[in-house]
């Protein structure tokens, strides 16, 4: 995420914002967060509540101010200015739609604010409406809409000032699932038309995943990791990142050699062997993830390793079957074997034992160093 | 269906508050209606025949016979429109920024401020109407202050003025603006204010657009609730008026105590009346139902 | 920024808003320990004479000063002040519960109008009422005293009483009810046990906010007292009719802490339910 800051179209520096906690002392919301966005990306804040996504939102909207540190929009120096001066515009969480006004008087709004002839308006609502699909929809008012049209009407009275960056808090957390999956395809494809920069405040990683170009995981304040949405998943480079995206069973502890390949050795006893890339006597976390697991064939090549497990239960999955097992110092790995495993799988009784195998090179290994992000 | 004992339960329970009301709240004012058609006996008291000319003598009209053409019960009606008025416009531009300013404390603090401005209302008025003598009198608190500090030479003389009975009618008045104004203002959704903030609006656009009409419904509740006192009141301008700003309650309380002409005072009364059921039915009807359909 | 000077103006003004509303009662309230026997706004020197002579204590500054205002007539202004709240609270708050029980919890044909006429005393002028009850009284030939007064109260309170306990039971969760009665109660017990503990807060609140109405209004009892009983407003808008003594000053800040130890009881009671 290193660009060019001429390419950059919003910049963080060094963001700290503290706020007091109900029951006395601080809490850090942004603990120094350097972040650079790039023009005409989908980038999502990811993390857990709590973490300080949405208080950097707010703090490049205009609606925090910082405790210390600067926020530039376009390359200018945005600290300080009020949001109604800002070239940025929000869809609220709740939508915050205006009861008292119709639909096209929601969306005309900004335009109205800053002047724009009666007659270039109803011609620009016209527009925004066509393109989040509420067309015919001006004469209503919010309360007669839906959940998923008043987030378009939130969207469109977003999108027609042409902000250089649009902010968008969760605003698909009120939905139900189906909804969901459908405006999220939308708001990427929407996004993609206008050319504008998202900037997507989010806690589902499925979500995240699924829109992004960039991914920025925070957590208590601090950025984990900034990437293509692929690298979270295949190289988290922190083991919150590592816990946070996607499933999978996680291993700390030293490597060792006893043999010729690197093996890990935890602290409750456990021996796993693993690929190249870390030293012996670095600490590391591995991550296994169940696609990555099958069930071990009766002759096993060199360049797999090998874990004896306990099946707990299997759960189907609709595709596959998922098998939940138990290692031998009674943590939970979970496994999702191709169509062969499956069948092979499938005839293995819960409480017996069995062998499951998997690439060595392929389970990411994470080489803690002092500090991440 | 509603049961049997459910039904004998309801009457037992409605009965004595509607004979009571039946009786004591509806029978006077239907007394005082039919009085404001009678004729005035000579020395007081009522003659049981039907005389328009109560109605027709708030306008200034006269029967040709004993009254001459006389406009000053319709200017002290007028002038008691306009003092109503007044002060509902001050209570509202006193209160609304202090409504304001009380909903953006602290969660702890909002309800103790909230009771010190209505503890004072708990007080007879009275007692608070009379403080207002003593500091407006001529060798009131306000005046010797002044003179003491030297800033004046001469008393002000703001008693027995129009001036002294509008403050005394907007420090009674408060609370019946600021309470509603605050339900009002304290529902409001912030984070409509931060939209319009978002969409470019400067703060006095983003009131006047998005804070003030959501606002109106405890607006227009709070002037309904100072109006109609205010129109009636005769405290307030006995007290600090005198008998030089005579407004329609004075001019009602004379008809009854000195005057002994009760039926031009019912008359009048009934006039008041009038003006308050308009009012409400107005306020029913516009408001009510905006709220209704939110 | 602009902003804050905004936000600084609007604090000062809700501080001078505090100040305006409390600023004539405290300086009654100094005023009232003051000893200058003629002009009472310009400061003497500290005193409690006043406060004794309402209570029938004369000093030698209260000799000084020639008025013939017999204590007594306070004292019996408050007896029957007293009296008639008592009397009124009781009554208007029994009434005023039935009724509310009545509208709330049943469907009836003529409920809007109900409603309607249970909110007019509340929003009709003082005065209106009061000449409608005068006339009423007089022409049906019912002396006015004491009993005319409570009758008069009564009259507007029961709507005060209503609201309140109205407001109480549409916030309650009727699923309670519903819980007693499957559970086998039959109703009288249900409102014994389950519904009445819970509008208790409302009830008080109403009795409360009664007897304070009560013991201030003026308006209503000025016109419907008759000559030989007075209650405390009227007696002291009688007084301050005629002319002004430094009592006044004594008497209005007993009122006042009076008020404020009734309301802050109410506010007590409120928090704690």
């Amino acid at each position: 995420m290193i660009g060019k800051t001429s390419e950059s179209i919003a910049e963080v520096k060094n963001a700290v914002k503290r706020f007091p906690a109900p029951e006395g002392g601080v809490i850090t919301a942004l603990d120094g967060i350097s972040l650079e966005i790039q023009q005409s990306q989908f980038v999502t804040l990811l993390g857990p509540s709590g973490c300080g996504k949405t208080t950097l939102l707010r703090a490049i909207s205009g609606f925090e101010d910082l405790d210390s540190g600067e926020v530039r929009i376009g390359g200018e120096l945005v600290t300080g200015v009020p949001p109604y001066r800002r070239p940025v515009n929000t869809v609220f969480q709740n939508y915050a739609l205006f009861p008292h006004l119709s639909v096209s008087g929601n969306v005309a709004y900004g335009l109205e604010v800053a002047g724009v002839s009666r007659s270039e308006c109803n011609r620009r609502v016209g527009e925004a409406l066509e393109r989040v699909g509420l067309a015919g929809f001006d004469r209503r008012k919010p309360s007669q809409l839906s959940g998923g049209q008043q987030q378009r009407v939130a969207l469109a009275r977003a999108i027609i000032n042409q902000p250089k960056l649009l902010l968008l808090d969760e605003p698909l957390s009120a939905l139900d699932r189906n909804l969901r999956q459908s405006m999220q395809i939308e708001l990427k494809n929407l996004q993609h038309d206008l050319g504008i920069c998202f900037l997507f405040v989010t806690h589902d990683q499925e979500e995240a995943l699924t829109m992004s170009d960039q991914v920025v995981v925070l957590n208590q304040g601090r950025i984990e990791q900034v990437g293509p949405p692929k690298a979270h998943y295949h190289q988290p480079t922190t083991r919150f990142v590592a816990e946070f995206i996607g499933d999978g069973a996680l291993f700390s502890g030293k490597i060792q050699n006893t043999t010729e390949d690197p093996i890990l050795f935890t602290e409750d006893g456990l021996r796993i062997p693993v690929g190249v890339g870390a030293k012996v006597g670095d600490s590391v976390t591995l991550i296994i993830r169940p696609e990555q697991l099958d069930i071990a064939k009766q002759h096993v090549e060199g360049s797999m390793g090998i874990l004896d497990v306990v099946l707990e239960q299997s759960l189907f999955q609709g595709a596959t079957n998922k098998y939940v097992c138990q290692l031998a110092n009674g943590s939970t790995i979970t496994a999702i074997p191709t169509a062969a495993g499956n069948e092979a799988f499938s005839r293995v009784k819960p409480g017996e034992a069995v062998r499951l195998s998997y690439r060595r090179s392929e389970p990411h290994l994470i080489i803690e160093s002092e500090h991440a992000g | 269906m509603p049961g049997k004992q459910e039904n004998r339960r309801l009457i037992a329970l409605l009965t004595p508050g509607s004979i009571f009301l039946g009786i004591f709240f509806l029978g006077p004012l239907s007394v005082m209606i039919v009085y404001s058609f009678l004729e005035p006996g000579l020395y007081g008291g009522v003659e049981w025949n039907f005389y328009h000319l109560n109605y027709g003598r708030i306008l200034g009209w006269a029967d040709g016979e004993w009254e001459e053409f006389d406009p000053v019960y319709a200017e002290i009606f007028f002038r008691s429109v306009r003092i109503a008025f007044t002060n509902v416009v001050i209570t509202l531009l006193i209160c609304y920024p202090a409504a304001i300013w009380v909903s953006g404390l602290a969660v702890r603090w909002r309800t103790f401020v909230v009771f010190i401005i209505t503890l004072p209302f708990f007080v007879s008025l009275v007692v608070r109407l009379f403080c207002w003598v003593l500091i407006l009198r001529p060798s009131g608190f306000m005046n010797t202050t002044l003179m003491g500090l030297g800033l004046i030479s001469e008393p002000i003389d703001i008693i027995y003025t129009e001036t002294a009975v509008l403050i005394g009618m907007a420090y009674i008045m408060l609370p019946f603006m600021f309470l509603p104004l605050y339900a009002s203002i304290e529902k409001l959704d912030r984070s409509l204010v931060e939209a319009s903030s978002d969409l470019g609006a400067k703060p006095y656009q983003t009131f006047l657009r998005v804070i003030l009409p959501a606002t109106l419904p405890g607006i227009a509740a709070g002037a309904v609730l100072v109006f109609i006192p205010s129109l009636g009141n005769f405290v307030v301008p006995d007290l600090l008026g005198g008998a030089k700003v005579l407004m329609i309650g004075n001019l009602v309380e004379q008809q009854f105590l000195s005057a002994r002409n009760w039926p031009f005072g019912a008359a009048l009364s009934v006039m008041i009346m009038l003006v308050m059921f308009i009012l409400i039915i107005f306020y029913v009807r516009r408001i009510g139902r905006s709220e209704i359909a939110r | 920024m602009k902003l804050k000077w905004l936000k600084r103006l609007l604090t000062l003004h809700g501080l001078l808003f505090l100040f305006f509303v409390y600023a004539p009662i405290i300086i009654v309230v100094v005023y009232s320990f003051n000893s200058h026997p003629v002009n009472m706004m310009v400061w003497k020197d500290f005193t409690f004479d006043w406060y004794l002579s309402i209570f029938g204590q004369s000093t030698k500054l209260t000799e000084q000063t020639l008025y013939v205002e017999s204590t007594d007539q306070l004292v019996g202004a408050v007896k029957n002040s007293l009296i008639v709240a008592v009397s009124t609270t009781i009554f208007s708050t029994i009434v005023g519960v039935a009724t509310a029980l009545a509208v709330y919890r049943h469907h009836f044909r003529l409920k809007p109008f109900y409603q309607g006429l249970l909110y007019m005393p509340m929003v009709m002028p003082d005065i209106v009422l009061g000449i409608a009850l005068l006339v009423f009284f007089v022409n049906f030939s019912i002396q006015l005293g004491m009993m005319s007064i409570i009758i008069g109260h009564c009259t507007f309170l029961i709507s005060y009483v209503f609201v309140v306990v109205s407001a109480r039971l549409a916030g309650m969760d009727d699923s309670l009810e519903q819980a007693s009665a499957d559970l086998g109660a039959n109703p009288w017990i249900t409102f014994r046990r389950v519904t009445f503990p819970q509008i208790l807060p409302g009830i008080v609140g109403g009795a409360l906010l009664a007897f304070i109405i009560s013991m201030d209004d003026l308006v209503i009892t000025y016109f419907i007292a008759g000559v030989d009983s007075t209650t405390l407003p009227v007696f002291i808008y009688g007084m301050l009719r005629r002319g002004v003594k430094p009592e006044i000053n004594a008497i209005a800040t007993l009122m006042l802490v009076f008020s404020f130890a009734i309301a802050s009881l109410g506010l007590y009671f409120r928090k704690r339910s």
